[in-house]
């Protein structure tokens, strides 16, 4: 009898896929941000897809590619399977060489992020001291940005390289809570968060007066710029440049910036199937009425922040404008800040710009 | 709150289970967990309790095969079976059960209410502790488990280095390159999960040699008045069984020690504290020392665990990895914050503790029924749910490869004593090593790192470890 239950026991992890009407797949191991984001989303789903079920896959692997590479191969030609991916697949796409490809596939939906920054205590990102932050390749986007501010509009991508060596002390082998945990302590001067987390880890230092805002990214909009996040009003970083240094950011390298960010942020949280899987338009109904419902989405905001999701279509579209960041020289930039500035691998992908 | 209870009372029966399986233990059990932890995602402190509750009751269930059978349920029980085991051969089971429960339960809740009740307060440590003194502490782990817990304590670094080498197959953080191996087989980019190396290293080499284990059943029979008499017993010898979770405390204290080497200490003090006395032929005493020491280990080994994401002991890493699945990381501000989190972990520990001691004492005779149940009908279920574990990963070929590798020298590290826990917290602690490593050396300089009064203190200590551990002699054997 004991024996029974023990292999009925291991037989229940075998025959749930078997159960489900959908699957989806996360790239990360359980318990990660989007694995989270996902089992929301998939629990509020299931209300409005008719007695449909949609469990969770997880395929694991070095920076979430394997399992976004795997459902290019082989899962998305099956109708039933959905991919679940993150912002930083969206910086893999750029400079690693992965399998995926966006324009391969059609949106559910899609959730468009933002990333804000704070220093701590009285140190002046713009004065001698140089910044020392988190770096990693989640952060390309930030190090670009703080190099930009301090520097300005430089001639060429050696003298920004110069520049952030000169300014930014770009600190390696932080995860996400060591980093959280050094800038409480004031070892880092300054830190990153989604909203969600940054209402959670860093808007307490703030309000203690130990540390301030100091400048966002922006919400990629349907024509391709970046507008201030009402959440965070008047330190969207092309503001703080105008302000700093009396022009608007224009150079090479702030090319580069608007490509990392936009991919990054613009593909934070998102579903994808296969172009013409048939389910198509069941699905987008069950996330356009999660969207609608204020109890579902108040679930999903306590996760990501007060951000809006962007449905079918829109999700498509929003990659058609992904692309137009997507040029020679700006892909050129930042595989070589990555590797001379960064120190970390990247590859130009000649064939994103065909 | 049902849920809870109910959660609580799952635990508490694996975990008895798997503690009077021979050759298993909290490790073992934890292990196989990897495989369903992940049913708990949506309410993750319902899966600490679970933990915790397993964490408890495999180390109270772990004294009966000791004492019945003459092997123990795990490392934690083998001191207890020196003197237990006789004790059963002479028809007295249930007084040295008895004995050896209520010990080791009385210890488990003086410590257990000492460690999970004042969490939040320790806490506070993470803040005083920054980088530098982070690096000094893992360093001060590995010291200690290195030099001070085996005999053979060169072969001891030697299973650190390689646990240390295996840690950093993957990426490397610093440039974002493959290495180690990881650039020429896509499947080690995202590191050698954990799953093939507990179950490689330990689960597969102890449930094995449970298999070859030859051992006599002794007379489970329960007398009346037995159960009585081994709680006079106990408190009869009150100061021993104090001694010996004071010692399994302290410990359970020290980074990347704990398991057998608080049990023998223990038992060493009863026996020098009673140098008239034999021992190991059957002396309560003998019982009531080791079991003094387990649980409260067992509770002491969380502190550093919790605040500083660095495991006091075996069961700790893997109990940690397992936290990880809950979204649950160790060591870090967000625990600071997570009241839930110390409730859960109190509830389920506290609770356990008390429950499994009293369906220890309640259920004494079908317990030891079941343990007398012959391992080979154990074995077969137990090395399923270890192969299933390990295929959590990609479910491919190379998760079963990976655990065959990591079985292989498993049994190698056994047969020639080099410290597989030594190995696992390498194993576990690379990642933490390597990027403190690159922190402390992006953010302080020589100069201000000697005006750090804790990190130097730490950075003495480390030095004393190994300056004691090449004088010292008699160190504990096991591998």
């Amino acid at each position: 009898m004991r024996k029974f239950l023990f292999t009925l026991v291991a037989l229940l992890g075998f025959t749930t896929s078997a159960l489900a009407d959908y699957t989806m797949i996360v790239p990360q191991k359980p318990g990660g941000g989007t694995s989270q984001w996902a089992q929301i989303v998939a629990t509020e789903m299931e209300k409005y897809l008719d007695g449909e079920k949609v469990i969770l896959k997880h395929i694991r692997g070095a920076r979430d590619i394997p399992g976004f590479n795997k459902f290019h191969n082989e899962l998305r030609f099956d109708d039933n399977v959905i991919m679940v991916s993150n912002g930083g697949n969206g910086i893999s796409f750029l400079n690693e060489a992965v399998d995926y490809n966006y324009k391969d596939y059609d949106s559910i939906g899609l959730m468009n992020l933002n990333i804000i920054t704070a220093v701590f205590g009285d140190h002046d990102p713009y004065g001698d001291t140089p910044t020392s932050f988190s770096g990693g390749g989640g952060k390309i986007p930030e190090g670009i940005a703080m190099t930009l501010l301090k520097c300005g509009n430089l001639p060429t991508v050696e003298a920004y390289i110069s520049c952030f060596k000169e300014k930014v002390n770009w600190i390696k082998g932080m995860k996400g809570n060591e980093r959280r945990l050094a800038f409480k302590r004031g070892e880092l001067h300054g830190t990153r968060e989604n909203p969600a987390s940054f209402k959670k880890h860093v808007q307490p230092v703030i309000d203690k007066g130990q540390a301030r805002l100091w400048f966002h990214h922006g919400i990629l909009q349907p024509d391709g710029s970046h507008a201030d996040d009402p959440n965070y009003p008047g330190i969207q970083m092309e503001k703080l440049f105008v302000e700093l240094h009396g022009e608007k950011p224009d150079s090479i390298l702030y090319d580069a910036y608007k490509l990392a960010k936009s991919f990054r942020d613009g593909l934070q949280k998102c579903l994808w199937i296969n172009k013409g899987n048939p389910n198509r338009a069941k699905l987008i109904a069950a996330l356009e009425k999660v969207a609608s419902n204020a109890d579902s989405i108040a679930i999903i905001e306590k996760k990501v922040g007060k951000y809006e999701w962007l449905m079918g279509d829109a999700g498509n579209a929003q990659v058609d404008t992904l692309m137009t960041f997507v040029t020679s020289d700006a892909l050129k930039t930042l595989v070589q800040f990555n590797t001379e500035a960064f120190g970390i691998k990247a590859v130009y992908k000649e064939d994103l710009v065909k | 709150m049902l849920e809870a209870i109910a959660i609580l009372f799952a635990g508490i029966l694996y975990g008895l289970i798997i503690g009077i399986i021979p050759s298993a233990g909290a490790s073992t059990g934890l292990i196989a967990l990897f495989g369903f932890i992940s049913y708990f995602a949506y309410d993750p402190y319902l899966g600490v309790i679970f933990l915790m509750a397993v964490v408890a009751a495999s180390t109270t269930g772990d004294s009966f095969t000791a004492i019945l059978l003459g092997i123990p349920g795990a490392n934690s029980a083998a001191a207890t079976m020196v003197d237990g085991f006789p004790l059963a051969q002479r028809g007295r089971a249930g007084y040295a059960i008895s004995a050896a429960v209520t010990t080791s339960t009385v210890n488990g809740l003086i410590w257990g209410c000492l460690v999970f009740l004042l969490l939040p307060w320790y806490t506070n440590l993470i803040y005083i502790f920054g980088v530098p003194e982070l690096w000094a502490f893992t360093l001060l782990a590995l010291a200690t488990v290195g030099f001070l817990s085996n005999q053979y304590w060169l072969r001891s670094i030697l299973a650190i280095a390689f646990g240390i080498f295996i840690g950093m197959v993957g990426v490397n953080p610093d440039n974002n390159e493959a290495r180690l191996g990881a650039q020429y087989w896509f499947y080690l980019e995202d590191g050698i999960q954990i799953m093939a190396v507990a179950a490689g290293l330990f689960a597969i080499p102890e449930l094995t040699r449970g298999l070859f284990l030859k051992h006599s059943t002794a007379d489970s029979k329960i007398r009346e008045g037995e159960l009585w008499a081994g709680i006079k017993a106990s408190w009869d010898n009150r100061w021993l069984a104090l001694r010996g979770g004071f010692i399994g405390a302290f410990i359970g204290l020290l980074p990347g020690l704990g398991g057998q080497m608080a049990d023998w200490m223990a038992y060493g003090q009863a026996v020098a504290a009673n140098p008239k006395e034999k021992f190991g032929n059957g002396n309560i005493k003998g019982v009531i020392g080791p079991e003094g020491a387990n649980n409260a280990q067992k509770a002491t080994s969380m502190i550093t665990t919790v605040i500083f994401g660095i495991p006091g002991a075996k069961f700790a890493a893997i109990l940690m990895s397992l936290f990880m699945y809950l979204n649950i990381e160790l060591g870090t501000p967000d625990i600071a914050d997570d009241t839930q989190l110390f409730t859960a972990m109190t509830f389920g520990f506290l609770g356990a503790t008390v429950i499994v001691g009293l369906i220890c004492m309640v259920l004494i005779k079908p317990i030891s029924r079941l343990a007398a149940v012959p391992y080979k009908y154990y074995f077969p279920v137990l090395l399923a749910l270890i192969i299933f574990t390990s295929m959590q990963y990609t479910g491919g070929w190379e998760d079963l490869a990976m655990l065959a590798i990591f079985s292989c020298i498993g049994f190698a590290m056994r047969h020639f004593k080099f410290s597989r826990p030594a190995c696992l917290i390498g194993y576990i602690l690379a990642e933490k090593v390597e990027g403190l490593t690159l922190q402390i050396t992006g953010l302080y300089t020589i100069d201000t790192l000697v005006t750090r009064p804790i990190f130097m203190t730490l950075i003495a200590i480390t030095i004393g470890v190994f300056l004691y551990s090449i004088l010292r002699k008699g160190r504990i054997d096991y591998a």
